[in-house]
């Protein structure tokens, strides 16, 4: 067994078996994700046939148009909402990470140390036990129901300011101080020096953070209504509101989520990496 | 020269200094307003009676006067109290620990096998699994709750007609909605759901376990090969050893997020039937933001904290201990 050929091009008979046996889980994952998109594609009557079918009778691009022509879901400001809530968020993120994380890094100053630790210490804290003083400070600030309100408090992660302390330590002082030397402002070797040495580590949290905030549900059902709602919200809205009509809410589950999970899709490799490098969930 | 050098290193020494504060004066006020503030309100919240429409006597926090300082009250109620929002939160605490613990090992035992398995086959179908395996991480979980329930609905539910077809009758079993059905004395709802979060999470794990099997180190299974290890031996001996650092950490943070569960369950149950799913983090938001009883809810979510607290110590001996082989 140990010292066979291997040819390349084919599966041994070993691994032939464990492919065929990967088949099934396989198919078994992608179920929901089928039926839900073949049940988008058929008609009410057909849905609600017994027993039900598999494959669609007759395909039926009805539901899609309906949804897509109701005026009271305009998906074209839900999907901005939700744009605009995740990549600003992501920025803001990014920004005062990276900045945070290097200065914490390469800078001494008096209270760096204290400082550090605080901020490791907020990293173990749950999201929901500071969910309620967050709603109450966005009713403070009149915040609240807006998307601001959204994005201020995620713009800010001491999980993102760790990382990238983390990444700035293994930049080197010289190179730093050659620049110094050299006439470079302290903000030009941040953007020019600092930022291009952290970008695999800004890639991967970039887009963790990007994908987190695009699946909110728990904040964004707190601090958000009417039209200024993200999709997660909209579609659990429009489910309820056509609790008995199946066919519809599968359609809007599939124009939801189904785009950006292509996005994700051709991210993967950066996601991959990224749950890889900080086990971030 | 050195005149030159000393001019040039108190330049350099003072554009860092004034770097440092400018931009960290901004940056520790927004930390301060959005980090420091809702921890310090949160721990002064769970001494409180609090609602957001009641006047305090501070402007800022709106604590005292309406919202009276109540002590220990909310945590010592939790140890003896009978009163309905008691009774609730015992009933979400236990149910979050029955969720976790079915969650842990099936999670970390499917998707140990499942990495072991796609790691054995070549490169290009090993990438097609994976992205298969992980396409559920990368949904929405309020999408995963609906699909969910469409598979798991009593007439038009996938799974009921497969039963049906297999018993050739027509069979109706309404998985999340009905109170009565039990399996091995939990709740069918509840076995659903875990089901369903499963389906989710365990790509997490996927990736974390496929990355951990590469990085083994070959030279012991290759000498355990040629000392005609069977291939069962040479993971129960070899590779199982070799992971159980990663398993350990994996099965805390696994831990950890299945604590704090509440997109899926909203969503497929809502706490449903008779509070039989009802998690603790769908309690602490009922009392918080439908009851508005903010200051039971912070002492609530403060018991989330102390779980979590204590699994994050757990990890912290795992990465300090020394494995040795």
């Amino acid at each position: 067994m140990l010292i066979h050929p291997t040819n390349p091009k084919w599966l041994n008979s070993r691994e032939a078996a464990i492919t065929l046996m990967l088949v099934p889980c396989a198919l078994i994952a992608m179920l929901p994700f089928i039926w839900m998109i073949f049940a988008s594609l058929k008609t009410g009557a057909e849905i609600r046939q017994l027993p039900a079918t598999f494959w669609p009778n007759q395909i039926t691009w009805g539901n899609y148009q309906r949804i897509l022509s109701d005026p009271r879901l305009p998906l074209g400001l839900y999907y901005k909402n939700s744009f605009i809530v995740a990549s600003i968020s992501t920025a803001l993120t990014l920004f005062t990470s990276s900045l945070f994380g290097y200065i914490l890094a390469q800078f001494t100053f008096q209270g760096r140390n204290l400082l550090f630790g605080f901020i490791l210490a907020t990293m173990i804290l749950p999201f929901q036990v500071t969910m309620i003083p967050s709603y109450l400070i966005l009713l403070k600030l009149g915040l609240l129901y807006k998307l601001w309100g959204l994005i201020l408090p995620a713009g800010i992660s001491s999980f993102g300011i760790f990382l990238m302390r983390q990444f700035s330590l293994a930049i080197p002082t010289d190179l730093l101080d050659a620049a110094r030397i050299d006439g470079a402002s302290e903000w030009r070797i941040f953007g020019r020096i600092v930022v291009p040495l952290l970008s695999p580590a800004i890639a991967s949290l970039g887009l963790l953070s990007f994908m987190s905030h695009w699946n909110a549900y728990l904040w964004p059902l707190i601090v958000l209504k009417d039209d200024t709602r993200t999709l997660p919200i909209i579609l659990t809205w429009y489910s309820n509101q056509h609790g008995t009509r199946i066919e519809l809410t599968m359609a809007a589950a599939v124009l939801i989520s189904i785009p950006i999970l292509i996005v994700f899709l051709f991210c993967q490799k950066w996601l991959v990496k990224g749950i890889t490098l900080t086990g971030l969930r | 020269m050195s005149l030159f050098t000393a001019t040039l290193n108190k330049t350099i020494h003072t554009g860092k200094r004034s770097f440092v504060w400018q931009s960290l004066a901004p940056l520790l006020v927004y930390f301060a307003i959005f980090s420091l503030l809702p921890i310090i309100w949160a721990l002064c919240l769970m001494f409180f009676e609090y609602s957001p429409r009641r006047d305090g006597y501070d402007f800022l926090l709106g604590l005292g006067k309406d919202n009276p300082f109540v002590g220990l009250k909310h945590f010592k109620a939790m140890l003896q109290g009978t009163s309905k929002e008691i009774s609730s939160f015992q009933l979400s605490l236990k149910n979050s620990l029955l969720f976790s613990s079915l969650v842990l090992p099936l999670n970390i035992v499917l998707s140990l096998c499942l990495a072991l398995l796609i790691e054995s086959i070549p490169q290009r179908l090993r990438i097609l699994f994976r992205t298969l395996f992980f396409l559920p991480v990368l949904s929405s979980s309020v999408a995963v709750a609906i699909m969910w329930g469409y598979l798991l609905h009593p007439q038009y539910g996938l799974v009921n007609n497969l039963i049906s077809s297999a018993l050739g009758e027509l069979t109706v079993i309404s998985w999340l909605a009905d109170p009565r059905l039990s399996l091995f004395g939990i709740p069918v709802a509840m076995l659903a759901v875990v089901v369903a979060y499963l389906w989710q999470d365990l790509g997490y794990n996927l990736i974390i376990f496929t990355a951990a099997i590469q990085a083994l180190p070959k030279q012991f299974a290759e000498a355990a090969q040629i000392d005609g290890a069977s291939a069962w031996q040479c993971f129960r001996f070899i590779k199982l050893p070799l992971l159980y650092p990663t398993i350990a950490l994996t099965s805390i943070f696994t831990l950890i997020s299945a604590f704090q569960v509440f997109d899926l369950i909203e969503v497929l149950t809502d706490g449903g039937p008779f509070d039989q799913t009802k998690v603790l983090v769908l309690d602490i938001y009922n009392n918080a933001f439908r009851f508005e009883r903010m200051g039971f809810a912070s002492a609530e979510s403060f018991v989330l904290f102390l779980i979590v607290f204590f699994l994050s110590l757990l990890q912290l001996r795992i990465l300090r201990q020394r494995w040795s082989y």
